[in-house]
């Protein structure tokens, strides 16, 4: 007699499908076990847009009744495992204005289990992931974030992948054998099979001790009740322009403080603001107005603001002069100009660091075949 | 204090402001009247087209916006990205809203209840809201010829915020939510795009200007604006915007898929002021033959929502492309030719 619940937190849109179909493979194993699941979405995320943080959850009980108890709540706010299908979410998450910074773990349980997708190191997850009263346990199912788009999905067997490692971490809300089966059904797949397999035996675990990993405070915001807000459910505008100590003659936009949006990014842009012949094609080009106009009149990436589209890399007509670099390099939003501006030879040497760590990311479709090909690279 | 507003009310409020173009990226005004924070997608392009469109108004504007992305994004739960006054509309009262907009504020400053100024009334409204549901209040809206107004119209193809159904925006074979490619049927969405800009300057003798804009060409954009904010009547705009969830293509590309359009001839830039067409920027190097369009080919395959084309499906559509630049009255514009 029990319930089980499943939380997946995932980029929205590039892995809807992939999240998708975890719930799926949970659900229908779980059936193939005689018990029940359900799974569903977060409504508040809907509609979801491409790279910002989404939820969705699968529970499994034993009996109808016990089903039906547990789903009498908001959402499944204790969860047994949490899987975060991308590793850069590990920084925290805020899926909407107001939400603040919500730490990857904060749904999960005492003794639960955050099984993530990464190519990295427990220990290196631990630096980013908040700290929690309780212990918890790390599991990393080793692999490159999955990312496809809305009508074409990259199957890379992630999906699989991850089941099987669940079934290794959480045996008491689905076993391998039951994915299995739910795997073949309703047209048998070997390989798929053989994936979920492999990662049921590789998947390593580690125990997170109370109180371990980053320690910076997540920020948040107190939600305005309807009491407190204005006649007309009037919003402030924001201001044209924010007055910045030691900004004077640059200009930096009045952004919405109770939504900045940059965890939603997983790669970030850097600038050689040693060749930026100050073109203003990035700044012009950003949907996010992520660029502040520095007082000498470079265009300087807010990292509180940028979403890491790539949209400046793609349109800087000088070659090199921004490069985007995979999210996890990097440990605060500190702004790289001032960085400059403050010693350029020590700017300089960080800059070709952090640039010469592979992106190894690709955000969705961009020709065709482009997935297929990117999976055989991968597997060779 | 006393003398300027003096000064304000002896200006004539009836008058559209003039806002002069900008005659260089470098030009261009820092200031910001849409800014970070809005709850977009990874490079969303209509994001951009507001942020061009705000910015090109300056402060004196008042915003008004139908249902779609450019609301539900940008107003998650008491905040917002405005630095302008921006108000909710519904999905099909883009053009009434505007016309109420514009009217009750003459009313007000003739009254001196308001001091007297022209303050720019712009409505925003995407392909459903505008070509689809609110084409009539639209087309009201242009016959209103006594009041400044202009209606933007974002497209994006697809009524995206609802996770991307059919809108009569859609060009032809595209995947949706409502047209998936299936082994039965490959093609489930047979039109072709409604072509609406140049069926509002047509049907509409009076309004002054109506140009189609990309956000990918920004300077020009924020100069259609700022003439179609000075011209005084009403006027419309209708911009493509790239999208990257429903046209299933990386962020990063949002600004060359918007360049691909207008260089294969997909969407042509042009104005039409006072009843006079003039293609602009790359459209026209194509109309007057200096620049040959790019196959559509390179702008089809980039796009995931037409990953299920065929060469034949991409003969058609280039075919039909080929048709609107060498068949067409109007090259590109108007969808007729002579017997």
């Amino acid at each position: 007699m029990a319930t089980g619940s499943v939380e997946i937190v995932y980029r929205g849109v590039f892995q809807k499908t992939l999240a998708k179909n975890i719930c799926r493979g949970i659900v229908f194993a779980a059936r193939k076990q005689g018990k029940v699941g359900i799974a569903f979405s977060r409504y508040s995320d809907s509609p979801e847009r491409n790279g910002i943080p989404a939820k969705q959850f699968a529970v499994v009980a034993d009996t109808d009744e016990e089903m039906e108890e547990y789903l009498s709540r908001y959402e499944p706010d204790s969860n047994d495992v949490t899987i975060v299908a991308d590793d850069t979410l590990c920084k925290g998450i805020e899926s909407w204005a107001w939400n603040g910074l919500q730490p990857v773990n904060r749904m999960l349980k005492a003794g639960g289990t955050l099984l993530v997708t990464s190519t990295r190191s427990a220990n290196s997850l631990i630096r980013d992931i908040h700290r929690k009263g309780e212990p918890f346990n790390l599991a990393v199912v080793k692999g490159r974030a999955s990312f496809s788009g809305m009508w074409v999905y990259r199957d890379d067997h992630t999906d699989m992948r991850l089941l099987g490692a669940l079934a290794k971490v959480a045996p008491h809300i689905v076993t391998l054998d039951s994915i299995v089966a739910a795997i073949n059904e309703p047209k048998k797949n070997d390989l798929k099979a053989a994936s979920a397999k492999q990662a049921y035996d590789l998947v390593a675990s580690t125990t997170v001790g109370a109180n371990q990993g980053n320690d910076t405070v997540p920020f948040r915001f107190d939600l305005p009740g309807w009491r407190k807000m204005e006649e007309c459910l009037v919003v402030g505008a924001r201001k044209v322009k924010q007055e910045v100590p030691g900004w004077d003659g640059g200009y930096v936009p009045g952004r919405n403080p109770t939504y900045k949006k940059f965890t939603t990014r997983t790669l970030r842009p850097v600038i050689n603001f040693d060749t930026c012949t100050k073109c203003t094609i990035c700044w012009m080009q950003c949907p996010d107005t992520a660029f502040d106009i520095t007082p000498d009149g470079y265009y300087d990436a807010n990292m509180e603001a940028c979403c890491g589209c790539g949209i400046c890399e793609a349109v800087c007509p000088v070659a090199n002069c921004v490069t985007m670099v995979n999210e996890e390099a990097f440990t605060d939003n500190q702004s790289q100009w001032r960085m400059w501006a403050k010693d350029k030879k020590t700017y300089a040497a960080w800059r070709v660091e952090r640039i010469s760590l592979p992106a190894v990311r690709s955000h969705g479709f961009q020709h065709l075949g482009q997935y297929a090909e990117e999976i055989a690279n991968e597997r060779r | 204090m006393q003398e300027a507003k003096e000064q304000a009310s002896a200006r004539d409020f009836t008058s559209p402001q003039v806002l002069e173009p900008w005659t260089g990226i470098k030009k261009v005004a820092h200031e910001e009247y849409y800014t970070s924070g809005h709850r977009t997608c990874q490079g969303c392009e209509s994001a951009q087209m507001m942020r061009l469109l705000a910015k090109a108004a300056g402060p004196r504007t008042i915003v008004v916006g139908a249902t779609g992305c450019m609301y539900v994004a940008n107003t998650t739960y008491y905040s917002t990205p405005w630095v302008l006054p921006w108000m909710h509309t519904q999905l099909g009262s883009a053009g009434s809203a505007a016309t109420g907009t514009a009217a009750g504020l003459r009313a007000l400053m003739r009254k001196g209840k308001m001091d007297k100024e022209p303050i720019n009334v712009i409505a925003v409204c995407g392909d459903g809201g505008g070509a689809d549901m609110g084409l009539s209040a639209i087309s009201a809206a242009l016959q209103h010829t006594q009041y400044n107004l202009l209606v933007m119209l974002y497209d994006n193809e697809s009524y995206a915020n609802t996770d991307i159904q059919i809108s009569g925006s859609s060009p032809y074979g595209v995947n949706t939510s409502f047209s998936p490619p299936g082994k039965l049927h490959r093609i489930m969405h047979k039109h072709w795009k409604k072509n609406t800009a140049p069926m509002l300057a047509v049907g509409h003798p009076d309004c002054r200007y109506v140009a189609t804009v990309v956000a990918s060409n920004a300077v020009d954009t924020l100069n259609k604006v700022r003439r179609a904010l000075s011209i005084g009547g009403p006027t419309f705009l209708h911009s493509l915007n790239p999208c990257p969830k429903g046209w299933d293509y990386d962020p990063k590309y949002s600004q060359q898929i918007g360049e691909l359009a207008v260089e294969t001839g997909i969407w042509p830039l042009y104005e039409i002021e006072d009843r006079k067409l003039k293609m602009y920027g790359k459209s026209q190097h194509i109309a007057s033959g200096v620049v040959k369009r790019k196959p559509v080919s390179e702008y089809l395959l980039r796009q995931g929502r037409f990953a299920h084309f065929t060469q034949e499906d991409i003969a058609r559509v280039q075919a039909r492309t080929d048709e609107m630049w060498e068949k067409w009255f109007l090259p590109g514009v108007i969808a007729l030719s002579g017997a």
